[in-house]
């Protein structure tokens, strides 16, 4: 329609004027339309120089006197929209008449302080051209609209605009109003061009609004804290409104100055309505804004909708940076409001809070004191919050808490001088961060791996979850974990340190908190999880040798006896071993025990307090070593030692923790794994365990933290813990009673670990030479001569061969006796330290408790395994054991048995000669004729039998006997009584176990003698007669070959075939 | 039986506390030194243990001064030298001398921390630069003595200093100009002393001179400038094992294979004069030291104990067990800061033992 706009002025004014004139005489609808529709088609230009023309036939329109049509009024008003929003007003009269003008259509004719009850078509159309009619005012005439002179015209305007705003349903009204507004106080945030007000213009605006503020305070207070449901456009607006005039009113460069009294003079009643911003006033009304602001702030910072909240976070950025001299009671609640909306979950507002903090921050305003003050009324009310109200507001609280901290900054520093600062902010950390220790849980869940287990995927170990007393969300303990780090970061590290061990020492109940406190204070201080811009940096540069001292004493007092060696198991559960207190040796060890609690029975939630403890101050340790980072190798001199012993612990949760500090210690100080930890530091750890080990009474863990290093330590760990094995052999040796466990436990993980790093180079040196079995072809003459000659022996001459075998054997020991004088041979270390644990496990075979005496049976074969490449030290060695040895296997309670015949076993194989007659002699009559004894019940039992403790008995014996036969190579009588013992048990009526372990004695003896064996099945059973080749033989007759099929025949059969098929193989 | 009360009378006096409390005030570690009365309190433990020596520590010797790290030397009885840094507490220099012959005496300059001496069984004393990644002998010089009896080292100025040492002939004491090794005298006693056992040498208002301890038990101060002997004193029956002097007391002591220790002073005509003894449960002392601030004296005892005595009574004040062999060395740290001082000793049983005992003056 615009697209040939009319560019000549005179052929616009012909254009124009007929409708101009129309519309003069006949004021209707019609014509209005048809004089808009051909503005439309002139251009800006022309229309601003007919502007007068043409708005003066719709002026008149407005001023005939009587009730007009709305609709005619409506479309007057469009008209000279479109008129304004495309010309300027550029004389003062225009715009003040048809300001008024405006005005009065606004305003009901009766009342002239009312707004018209006019359609709210009308009032928009009305509201958009006054609008448009102030965007359209030049900046030299605007202004005018502000001088005191004006402040009637303008009062009755803005009232009216507010009563719009207050009481009109319509939404679009009450927001073109409020826009309204936003022009007429020359701060518009629309799209159009503006006029920037200057500083005198601000002043002149900034004094006729004074006299406007309650107004306007009282009406958009109710605006905004209106109805939820008037939309949030509707209280948006009505905030920028507010907090724009608030601004202009109160700015701090406008009240610098008092007003003067300059313009005042002839003004008559209007002087009246000039408000002087006096100091007086300032205050006053600096104080009803505060409780305006305070119910604004109420009811917008939880407001549902983000927008509102946003306009918050701008209205008291703007409030703070135009005002905050003007006003300082507001200053307090326009910062909470603030703070608060920091951790937003609508990311813009987040956003702008924190670039709106951090510019309030840095412009370096002067709020300390507000904030502290803030700080301190929020601190103290914070444990009656934490107690009382929902998560949601807790964690609002502790959000404000931390944006405290975050703008006061380095500031938090000077708060925390003022001791009613320092006592607040700790104390009330205690009360909140207090534990519940009450979850039954936390003392059941106890350690199932073995102290010994530093496996690799330790970093898997999930963090462990705190349950607290007042607060369950886990958001809202990272709020106070960062509120702790915050602290360390910007507050004085030793007044920190100082005020939380002293909290720690004060008292029990504090204890946890207080650690937990010190925890995050030292990582915070470190720089460790503080969220802080880029652009301020280290304004805390905190030493790294502050850190490190204040990371020591802190150590210190957690690993001291009392903090550290705290009871996590009751003894009810614990074996009686772990705390029956010893007689103790001295004083000071006498004292130190009785600060341990252990003397009395501690109840579960001490005990799970205790727990919690020891596992807030293992993290702790992992926390300073990240924090220290590689530094914190010289501090492992004291810290590992400590850890090391937890990760042992009978409870999980602390075990697991200890796993997890070591874990913080392997990334903090460059070492790849724990185990690589443990062995590079194996000398730092033996120096606590030496000295420890002296001391078993308060420390109970030395032997365990020495197996842990046994497992993970190599070969090149020898030579630093030959004297401590000697120092656990002389602990050993001193305290016989007490601690023989623990020892033993050390001494079978070293005797393991030595077996590892030493791997015996005799292993498979004994195969029995097996060739001779299978000789392919036996020349039967040779045969009988053999044959002759054995029984020859066994009748007589027998007993004189076994004898020079005898001396042979004593030969090695007596060689060992007489080489020993001359030349003292230093052994090699490992054959030593086995020699010496060798020699104690002969004492500890006859200890009166089973289990040590089984564990002693297990480090027995080790040390054997260990001694075996030097047949010299272990002969004597098995010799002496050999006493009690025997006792074990004959003698000994039936769980004992088969361990020591475990050992005997292995014995065998590695010094079959030296024991074969002291086993025939000693040990297989007694256990032959055990096996006869139960051979008859195992017989006759039931499935039940195979649980018992006997048939577990038998089965060893039954399953080592034929190894054992065949290393020992034993002797044809020895054999027929094992062959003997074993034959009932190929019984089908044993248990199919024991059936199956007899079987393997037999395929073990068929390789010492087949014949024997041969014969001796056959006895029982014969599938096959033997026909003589020659009628003159005899025929061969075997007990077993007329016997109908019985309860062994399966088994002996099965045997049989394993003869025939070698031979089998040999004939093909 | 409760040992905490009033003291009673008796031979029983009463000890101070080893330990103190600690506190923590800002920067400051404030130790309040706990002057509680405990009687027959437990000797503490050590602070620590270097292991790793490899064979027995035969003596020890400490540098401990203002810039780096603490060290503590140590000369094992298989020629190692062992530098041990004592912050890490771990041995930072492991140095092959003397052909494997065993280290008897190791010590360092005021002045410059790369540079020291050791002396070995191998007849010689070496002169040692270290530095980051390697350490050479610089220099040495062959003594010709088989005995065990150790040097002595007196820095007269900086970078001058004189060395007694004890020659091919047993009873005799060189003194040499140590940077060019020129011979300053030979002090050989007139009367027939025996072997020479032991030896310090320190500066007087006269000039240098040297105490010497023989096998005969006699103790003889030479005077060093003059080539002569100033006084002779038969201390002991059986050979002087170690001797001692603080030279502000003017008052030294000796021990020998017996239970005995004997003190003695030096008046103002530089006799030696016999001045009191102390009794030993058990016999025999490898080396004795008095601490620098004349406070403490520490033995080094054949029982496997360590003894510390009160230096101006020779009162008992504690025995130190932790070895389990013969202790060959004693030595008292140089740190400048007194609390920091240590007490070191070193065992056959390999094993080297810091102490912190006595620290708080």
């Amino acid at each position: 329609m615009a697209e040939h706009q009319i560019e000549d002025p005179k052929i616009a004014f012909a254009y124009l004027r007929p409708s101009c004139v129309l519309l003069t005489k006949e004021p209707t609808t019609a014509n209005v339309e048809a004089l808009s529709g051909h503005l439309r088609s002139v251009s800006d230009g022309v229309l601003q120089q007919l502007q007068d023309y043409i708005l003066f036939p719709l002026r008149f329109v407005l001023k005939i006197p009587g009730s007009k049509r709305e609709g005619l009024i409506q479309a007057v008003m469009e008209a000279m929209t479109y008129v304004l929003e495309n010309t300027c007003v550029q004389s003062w009269d225009s715009l003040r008449d048809l300001f008024s003008e405006l005005c009065l259509c606004l305003c009901s004719p009766k009342d002239p302080g009312k707004p018209a009850t006019t359609s709210e078509e009308l009032k928009l159309a009305v509201l958009r051209c006054l609008d448009a009619l102030i965007h359209s005012a030049y900046g030299d005439i605007v202004f005018k609209l502000y001088e005191p002179i004006m402040l009637p015209g303008l009062g009755a305007a803005v009232s009216l605009l507010l009563a719009l705003a207050e009481h009109e349903k319509a939404r679009g009204v009450q927001a073109a109003s409020l826009k309204c507004l936003l022009s007429l106080f020359q701060q518009c945030n629309c799209e159009e061009e503006h006029i920037e007000p200057g500083q005198n213009e601000r002043y002149l605006l900034g004094r006729a609004l004074a006299t406007f503020l309650p107004g306007i305070s009282r009406a958009l207070g109710h605006v905004i804290s209106g109805d939820v449901r008037q939309g949030h456009a509707v209280t948006v607006k009505a905030m920028q409104v507010w907090y724009k005039a608030f601004g202009l009113v109160m700015a701090d460069e406008q009240l610098q100055k008092t007003d003067s009294d300059e313009a005042a003079g002839d003004l008559g009643r209007v002087a009246d309505l000039v408000v002087k911003r006096t100091p007086s006033w300032q205050k006053a009304t600096s104080q009803r804004l505060a409780m305006v602001l305070q119910k604004i702030i109420s009811c917008t910072s939880g407001h549902p909708h983000w927008r509102v909240r946003l306009e918050l976070v701008n209205l008291s950025y703007f409030l703070l940076s135009q005002c905050s001299q003007s006003v300082g009671e507001c200053v307090g609640p326009l910062l909470e409001a603030l703070v608060g909306a920091v951790n937003d979950e609508e990311p813009e507002v987040k956003d702008r809070c924190s670039a709106a903090l951090d510019e309030v921050a840095q412009k370096g305003q002067d709020f300390t004191d507000i904030l502290s003050e803030n700080l301190h009324s929020l601190v103290s009310s914070l444990p009656r919050v934490m107690r009382t109200s929902d998560d949601q507001r807790k964690l609002f609280v502790l959000n404000v808490f931390l944006g405290y901290l975050k703008i006061l900054g380095p500031k938090v520093d000077a708060v925390l001088t003022s001791a009613v600062h320092l006592e607040r902010i700790s104390k009330a950390l205690m009360q909140v961060m207090e534990l519940d220790v009450t979850d039954v849980k936390i003392i059941e869940e106890r350690t199932l791996k073995s102290s010994t287990d530093l496996r690799p995927d330790v970093h898997q170990i999930p963090s462990q979850r705190k349950y607290f007393l007042y607060f369950t969300d886990d958001k809202i303990f990272s709020a106070l974990r960062k509120i702790c780090r915050m602290l360390g970061y910007y507050g004085n590290l030793y007044l920190l340190v100082d005020r939380f061990m002293e909290l720690y020492k004060e008292s029990l109940v504090y204890r946890k908190q207080a650690a937990l406190v010190l925890n995050e204070v030292i990582v915070g201080a470190a720089g460790i999880g503080v969220e802080m811009d880029s652009s301020r940096i280290d304004c805390s540069g905190k030493n790294q040798e502050d850190l490190k001292s204040s990371i020591m004493s802190i150590i210190e007092e957690y690993i001291s006896l009392s903090n550290w060696h705290l009871p996590t198991v009751s003894e009810a559960l614990e074996g009686k071993l772990e705390y029956m207190t010893p007689l103790v040796p001295n004083n000071l060890e006498r004292n130190c025990l009785q600060l341990l609690p252990a003397s009395k029975t501690p109840t579960l939630h001490q005990l799970n307090s205790n727990i919690w403890q020891i596992c807030i101050q293992l993290e702790g340790i992992g926390g300073f070593a990240l924090a220290l980072g590689i530094d914190f190798r010289l501090l492992l001199m004291m810290s590992l030692y400590p850890v090391l012993e937890k990760a042992g612990d009978e409870s999980l949760l602390v075990s697991q923790a200890a796993f997890s500090a070591m874990c913080d210690l392997c990334k903090a100080c460059d070492y790849s794994s724990p185990k690589e930890l443990v062995m590079k530091n194996s000398d730092y750890l033996l120096n606590d365990v030496s000295l420890n080990l002296a001391r078993p009474s308060i420390h109970p863990h030395a032997p365990r933290v020495l197996a842990v290093m046994f497992t993970h330590s190599d070969a090149s760990l020898l030579p630093l813990v030959a004297d401590v094995v000697q120092d656990v052999l002389t602990a050993l040796d001193l305290s016989y009673e007490q601690r023989t466990p623990q020892f033993c436990t050390v001494l079978h993980s070293l005797m393991k670990a030595l077996v590892r790093w030493f791997p015996a180079s005799t292993g498979c040196q004994k195969t029995p030479s097996k060739e001779t079995q299978n000789k392919e072809c036996v020349n039967l003459r040779q045969f009988l001569l053999d044959y002759k000659k054995q029984k020859e022996l066994a009748e007589g001459i027998g007993v004189e061969e076994e004898d020079p075998k005898d001396l042979d054997v004593a030969s090695p020991a007596s060689d060992e006796d007489m080489d020993g004088p001359a030349e003292k041979r230093e052994l090699p270390l490992h054959i030593q330290i086995a020699k010496d644990v060798m020699e104690r496990c002969s004492h500890l075979l006859s200890d009166s408790n089973l289990r040590i005496r089984l564990k002693v049976l297990d480090i027995l074969e080790l040390c054997v395994c260990v001694l075996c490449e030097m047949e010299d030290e272990l002969l004597p060695m098995v010799h002496r054991c050999w006493p009690a040895l025997l006792h074990r296997l004959t003698n000994d309670d039936p769980l004992a048995v088969p361990r020591a015949f475990k050992v005997l076993c292995v014995l065998g194989e590695l010094c079959g000669d030296f024991l074969r007659k002291r086993v025939s002699k000693e040990v297989l009559p007694r256990l032959t004729s055990s096996l006869k004894k139960q051979e008859e019940i195992s017989a006759r039992s039931g499935p039940v039998y195979t649980h018992t403790l006997a048939y577990k008995l038998q089965l060893a014996v039954l399953q080592g006997l034929g190894p054992l036969c065949v290393k020992l190579d034993l002797m044809e009588a020895d054999l027929d009584r094992v062959i003997d013992a074993c034959l009932p048990y190929l019984s089908c009526r044993q248990p199919i176990k024991l059936q199956e372990a007899c079987l393997s004695v037999f395929r073990s003896l068929m390789d010492l003698d087949t014949d024997l064996c041969w014969f001796s099945l056959n006895e029982l059973c014969c599938p096959v007669t033997y026909e003589p080749p020659h009628p003159h033989l005899l025929p061969v007759t075997l007990t077993g070959s007329d016997k109908p099929r019985n309860q062994f025949t399966d088994n002996v059969l099965k045997l049989l075939q394993e003869f025939d098929a070698p031979q089998e193989q040999d004939a093909t | 039986m409760d040992n905490v009360g009033p003291p009673s009378s008796g031979p029983g006096r009463p000890q101070r506390s080893l330990t103190g409390i600690v506190v923590y005030c800002g920067s400051y570690r404030i130790q309040f030194i706990d002057v509680a009365i405990v009687m027959s309190r437990p000797p503490p433990d050590p602070l620590y243990i270097l292991r790793g020596s490899g064979a027995s520590v035969n003596t020890l010797h400490f540098s401990c001064g203002e810039d780096g790290p603490p060290l503590l030397y140590s000369g094992s009885g298989k020629g190692a030298i062992h530098v041990w840094n004592l912050t890490t507490r771990r041995a930072e220099h492991v140095l092959e001398s003397h052909a494997g012959n065993s280290v008897i005496w190791l010590h360092t300059f005021k002045n410059s921390r790369s540079r020291f001496i050791s002396q070995g069984r191998d007849m010689r004393v070496c002169m040692w630069e270290m530095s980051e990644d390697r350490s050479t002998v610089t220099d040495s010089l062959l003594t010709g003595s088989v005995g065990f009896c150790q040097c002595s080292l007196l820095e007269t100025q900086p970078g001058a200093a004189l060395l007694a040492h004890p020659t091919e002939h047993m009873e005799e004491v060189s003194v040499v100009e140590m940077r060019s090794w020129t011979p300053v005298c030979t002090l050989k006693p007139d009367s027939k002393l025996g072997m020479l056992m032991c030896m310090k040498m320190w500066q007087a208002d006269s000039g240098p001179v040297l105490c010497a301890g023989y096998e005969d038990g006699s103790l003889v101060l030479w005077d060093v400038s003059h080539r002569r002997p100033l006084s002779c004193l038969k201390a002991h029956p059986e050979p002087v094992m170690c001797l001692d002097i603080d030279v502000c007391k003017q008052k030294g002591i000796s021990g020998c294979s017996e239970k005995i220790l004997q003190s003695w002073t030096l008046d103002n005509q530089q006799n030696l004069q016999m001045y009191d003894s102390v009794q030993m449960t058990n016999p025999g002392v490898s080396q004795l030291r008095v601490r620098a601030d004349g406070k403490i004296l520490a033995t080094a005892g054949w029982d496997n104990s360590i003894r510390v005595f009160g230096w101006k009574k020779l009162k008992p004040l504690a025995v130190l067990q932790h070895h389990t062999d013969m202790v060959n060395s004693v030595a008292f740290s140089d740190h400048q800061d007194p609390p920091q001082r240590l007490l070191a000793a070193g065992s056959k049983d390999q094993r080297i033992s810091v102490w912190s005992i006595y620290s708080q003056s």
